[in-house]
């Protein structure tokens, strides 16, 4: 029972001393355990309890203060032995120092992206419970179709699975009282949409139901960056009035600096403050839809069991108001996450740069691994030493991985600046894909990925360099020289390693050539428009001013007179929208499609419309954008309200309905046949909203059917931003209250609309520049090894017949064959990951051969190179000094 | 003088440091031994553990300020599993500097005297 008890505790006992390090336990395991042994037996002849419990107490602090202080001990002697060791080899330290701030920097500067975007709750409380509610037209291809008031107040009324429902749309009013009319961006919401987010304001109060009420006097909501850039943060803002829509409106409060959703505003507004949102009419109007609904979640409910319940509630609607919710169009509703539905754009890029970032610190460890293997090829003997001093394998094992984790940490501190500087450049990039990019910063959680980036990738190198070096070192200290088998061994991972960092490389310039091949393609597609020399002038007039369609026609006539006779402007339009209008290519076409019918061709009950984007331009507009005319005439001045009603078509509706017909003199109607519009001809088709979306139907009406004063656009005869104060005087001399804003060159736009691909492309190919440079000093550095290892062999070839041309032949075969090897590997990691890119790409597939072969040759030819030095090193040995020499 | 310097250095020594030392200045013991020592010489204040006893000897001896015995006691008394420690010369020093700062301070109580009751007014 006694030896039992004893061997139990001493089993215990032994347990504990693990905690100690490796070296200390060698010196002193033994002796503590006999000390221990003696306290036990002493304790047993007193037989007290409480000197049992006390003893185990003592001995476990001990053994618990005792332990970190000797780990922090040796991890002292490591570090400074490990400086020492980094300044005696200076070239080395550098390189991998070097080669590791890239690899991390790129990582952490990608990560705090994809922190904030993708992984970051919401910043609002409990923000996983918000969601997006959307109906969707799925027959006729339309996700989102918007909410109408009646559709707002149903879903709120019978849905028992959301805490709240609330609406939002975005408008653009002038408000006046502040300097210059100054057009702002105004959100119309509920009265408890801020309660539902749970942003608290930092000046005044949120909104109240009463504010909401019909007729309650007008108040407003700044939002922070407002209230700081155009009044200065005036702590006495709240209770100021301002002049809106022809009615005073009173700040109530100010809001807090949270990221806004769905999209920046200046201010906000009641519902009941919105002209249009107010007006009996737009109200009574099942299918007048133009709101946003947020909703959210009831503690314990899951967002599936809130779309069911959506899609029930729709279905009911369906058959209560079977006119609003034709059975041809599809009609359905559901619910996503708020989250999702914020970052959908930025989640396939952010990956794919995610996975690139990671290649290149896989590729710069597989470097620095091989670098470390060289290096530790020379201090075999000083480990050999250090060994026969009585240091333990694992002991020399860890003094390796504290030199790899502080080259790590150096590197990764590097990094860190790197990625710093990297991020005001990375948030503008985000900014284009998703409205949370503002949220981008380093923090905590940032610091501690770079931590776990420098010690994950110091384990992968620390670890790959160590378990090959000489496990013999008492062979090497007997013979001196480098054993032939290991040094054999370590080659082949060195071979192995290499391979990996051309398969990588291969993967990432991969990525690059097909992004660049797409952006080319993307480039090289025919816009349908001329787009140099267009100035395109955002125009906001005051609602309550022009309420009468005769007043919006006085003014257009006047502006267009006004502009036409400013020297150097060509031609002069008006128009709803311009091509590749950042607004526009955001919102995507959906909101500007309607469906219709075509006279004569009744639609079938199940049978989907079809369906139409919708632009009101005055007659002008295609000769300044030079859209050309395919068959009939384009608009005249006399194409108005007395004459019929009259609309062009573009090529791409032609051929969707009139394949081999001629469209002009067919009419078609947006209102279920009450009215009918007779197409008097066919235009070019134009890439509107990006130029990677092909043409879709449109059908432009004449502004005098449908006046829309929004955009002007002035075709100028030299560089067009030049005229831009002219014009802007010129509008203002007709009405000084017309807000001018966004002014930009079509060119610029459509230059803009390619911003995305073109950052994604070159941010894969500045990860792959990196990855083949560091991939080329690997093979070069490698095959230097190589030849300085077979000084021997090369000097024999020589002398027994082999000519310099050959010898440089064998050298890059080997470089080559390497290559090779990664590029085979590579060639079947890209395949595999393809969907990674797939919906990224515009026109070229994933598996494009013409960049496979490219991106293939640029490899070879780059091994090529890098092997050539170490060639023509092997081709000039002397075999008289080679074979003395050894 | 820079032996003095160098023992210096070291101060103040932790209890548990001054009295191992302390243990070692009559002759060579084995670490039960010490342990054993410095409890009853501190009536139980000072107590060490194994594990505390041999981080203490490991550090003392990587110092310098102790080193292992090759004096045994006879084959009959003798434990091969134990090992001896001594007190090198530079432990001494060490020690008597130790020794001496703490006299000083005593004196330096003394003077002020601290020992004394304060009388009341």
């Amino acid at each position: 029972m006694q030896t039992q008890n004893d061997s139990f505790s001493q089993k215990l006992f032994r347990f504990l001393v693990r905690l100690l390090p490796f070296d200390f336990r060698i010196n002193y395991q033994g002796e503590m355990e006999g000390v221990f042994r003696e306290q036990q037996r002493e304790v047993a002849e007193r037989g007290g309890f409480w000197d049992v419990l006390k003893l185990w107490k003592e001995t476990i602090v001990g053994i618990f203060t005792t332990a970190p202080r000797e780990h922090w001990e040796i991890l002292l002697n490591d570090c400074a032995y490990a400086l020492r060791m980094m300044r005696k080899h200076p070239g080395f330290t550098v390189i991998a120092i070097l080669t590791l701030a890239l690899g991390i920097g790129a990582n952490t500067a990608i990560f705090s992206v994809v922190h904030a975007v993708l992984l970051r709750p919401l910043p609002y409380p409990d923000g996983h419970q918000l969601i997006f509610l959307r109906q969707q037209q799925n027959k006729l291809g339309i996700d989102d179709i918007q909410f109408s008031v009646h559709e707002i107040q149903d879903f709120r009324e019978q849905n028992h699975n959301l805490s709240g429902l609330v609406e939002f749309h975005a408008m653009s009013f002038i408000l006046y009282g502040h300097g210059d009319p100054d057009r702002v961006r105004t959100g119309v919401v509920s009265w408890n949409f801020f309660d539902l987010f749970g942003v608290q304001p930092i000046l005044g109060r949120t909104f109240q139901p009463a504010d909401e009420e019909p007729g309650a006097a007008p108040v407003l909501l700044l939002s922070y960056d407002y209230w700081k850039n155009n009044f200065g943060a005036d702590q006495n803002i709240v209770g100021k009035t301002f002049e809106m829509n022809d009615k005073v409106h009173t700040v109530i409060g100010v809001l807090p600096p949270v990221p806004q959703y769905p999209n920046e505003n200046d201010i906000y507004m009641p519902t009941s403050a919105c002209p249009f949102r107010s007006a009996q009419k737009f109200i009574e109007d099942r299918d007048a839809r133009m709101m946003e609904a947020f909703g959210r979640l009831k503690p314990g409910v899951s967002l599936a069991q809130a779309s069911a319940e959506m899609s029930t509630i729709a279905s009911r609607l369906k058959s209560t108001y079977a006119k609003s919710y034709p059975d041809n169009v599809g009609y359905q509703a559901s619910t996503t996450a708020l989250e999702r539905e914020l970052t959908k754009d930025a989640r396939p890029t952010l990956l794919l740069l995610l996975a690139a970032a990671a290649f290149v610190l896989l590729i710069a460890c597989a470097n620095v691994a091989n670098l470390t293997l060289s290096r530790m090829a020379r201090r075999e003997r000083e480990m050999a030493v250090r060994s026969a001093l009585g240091a333990g394998r694992s002991r020399l094992l860890r003094q390796l991985l504290t030199e790899s984790f502080l080259l790590a940490l150096i590197g990764g501190l590097l990094g860190l600046s790197l990625a710093y500087q990297s991020l005001h450049l990375l948030t503008d990039f985000a900014a284009r894909l998703t409205p949370r990019a503002h949220e981008i910063q380093i923090d905590t959680r940032v610091l501690l990925f770079t931590l776990v980036a420098a010690l994950g990738s110091s384990i992968v190198f620390g670890t790959l360099s160590a378990l090959f070096f000489r496990s013999n070192l008492t062979a090497s200290l007997k013979d001196g020289s480098s054993a032939a088998g290991t040094g054999r061994k370590q080659n082949r991972v060195r071979s192995v390693l290499i391979v990996c960092q051309v398969a990588f490389s291969f993967m990432l310039l991969i990525g690059a050539g097909l992004m660049f091949r797409s952006l080319l393609k993307m480039q090289q597609v025919e816009a349908g428009i001329v787009p140099q020399r267009v100035l395109a002038l955002r125009t906001t007039l005051s609602f309550s001013k022009y309420t009468t369609r005769d007043q919006y026609l006085v003014f257009i006539s006047k502006l267009l007179d006004r502009l036409k006779a400013e020297p150097g402007v060509l031609s002069v339009a008006i128009s709803g929208r311009y091509p590749f209008e950042p607004e526009f290519i955001a919102g995507g076409a959906q909101g500007v499609s309607f469906s219709f019918e075509v006279e004569g061709r009744p639609i079938q009950p199940g049978q989907a419309p079809p369906v139409t984007t919708f632009a009101a331009v005055s007659p002008d507009y295609f000769q300044t954008l030079k859209i050309p005319l395919k068959e009939g005439r384009l608009f005249t001045e006399n194409d108005d309200d007395k004459g019929p009603a009259v609309v062009l078509i573009n090529e791409a509706m032609k051929h969707q309905l009139w394949p081999n017909q001629d469209p002009v003199g067919k009419r078609v109607s947006g209102d279920g046949g009450q009215h009918w519009a007779q197409i008097i001809g066919v235009v070019g088709d134009v890439r509107e909203f990006g130029l990677e979306h092909p043409p879709l139907p449109e059908v432009y009406a004449p502004q005098k059917l449908n006046p829309q004063p929004g955009v002007v656009l002035v075709r100028t005869a030299a560089e067009p931003t030049r005229l831009a104060k002219t014009l802007t005087a010129a509008i203002h001399e007709i009405d000084p209250q017309i807000a001018v804003t966004r002014v930009k060159t079509v060119e610029q736009a459509r230059y803009e609309s390619m911003a995305n691909p073109r950052v994604t492309a070159s941010l894969l190919a500045l990860f792959a520049g990196l990855a083949l440079m560091i991939a080329m000093a690997g093979i070069g550095g490698i095959m230097a090894l190589n030849v300085s290892q077979r000084v021997r062999e090369i000097g024999i070839r020589i002398a027994l017949g082999a000519r310099p041309r050959n010898i440089v032949r064998m050298v890059l075969g080997q470089g080559l064959i390497l290559t090779l090897l990664g590029i085979g590997i590579g060639v079947t990691g890209a395949m595999a990951l393809s969907g990674l890119v797939k919906s990224l790409l515009f026109e070229v597939p994933p598996t494009d051969v013409l960049t496979f072969c490219g991106v293939g040759l640029t490899l070879l030819a780059a091994a090529v190179i890098a092997s050539y030095l170490p060639a023509r090193r092997a081709a000039a040995i002397d075999p008289n000094h080679a074979l003395r020499s050894e | 003088m820079t032996h003095n310097k160098e023992a210096e250095s070291f101060l103040p020594l932790t209890p548990a440091m001054f009295h191992i030392l302390l243990a070692l200045a009559d002759g060579e013991k084995h670490g039960y031994a010490i342990l054993k020592e410095v409890a009853r010489r501190t009536a139980d204040k000072v107590k060490l553990s194994a594990g505390t006893l041999y981080g203490n000897l490991s550090r003392l001896e990587s110092e310098g300020l102790i080193a292992e015995s090759n004096h045994r006691p006879e084959v009959g008394l003798d434990d091969e599993r134990r090992r001896y420690y001594r007190l090198t010369e530079f432990g001494r020093a060490v020690a008597v500097a130790e020794a001496q700062r703490m006299g000083q301070a005593l004196v330096q109580a003394r003077a002020k005297k601290l020992f004394r009751k304060p009388k009341l007014a």
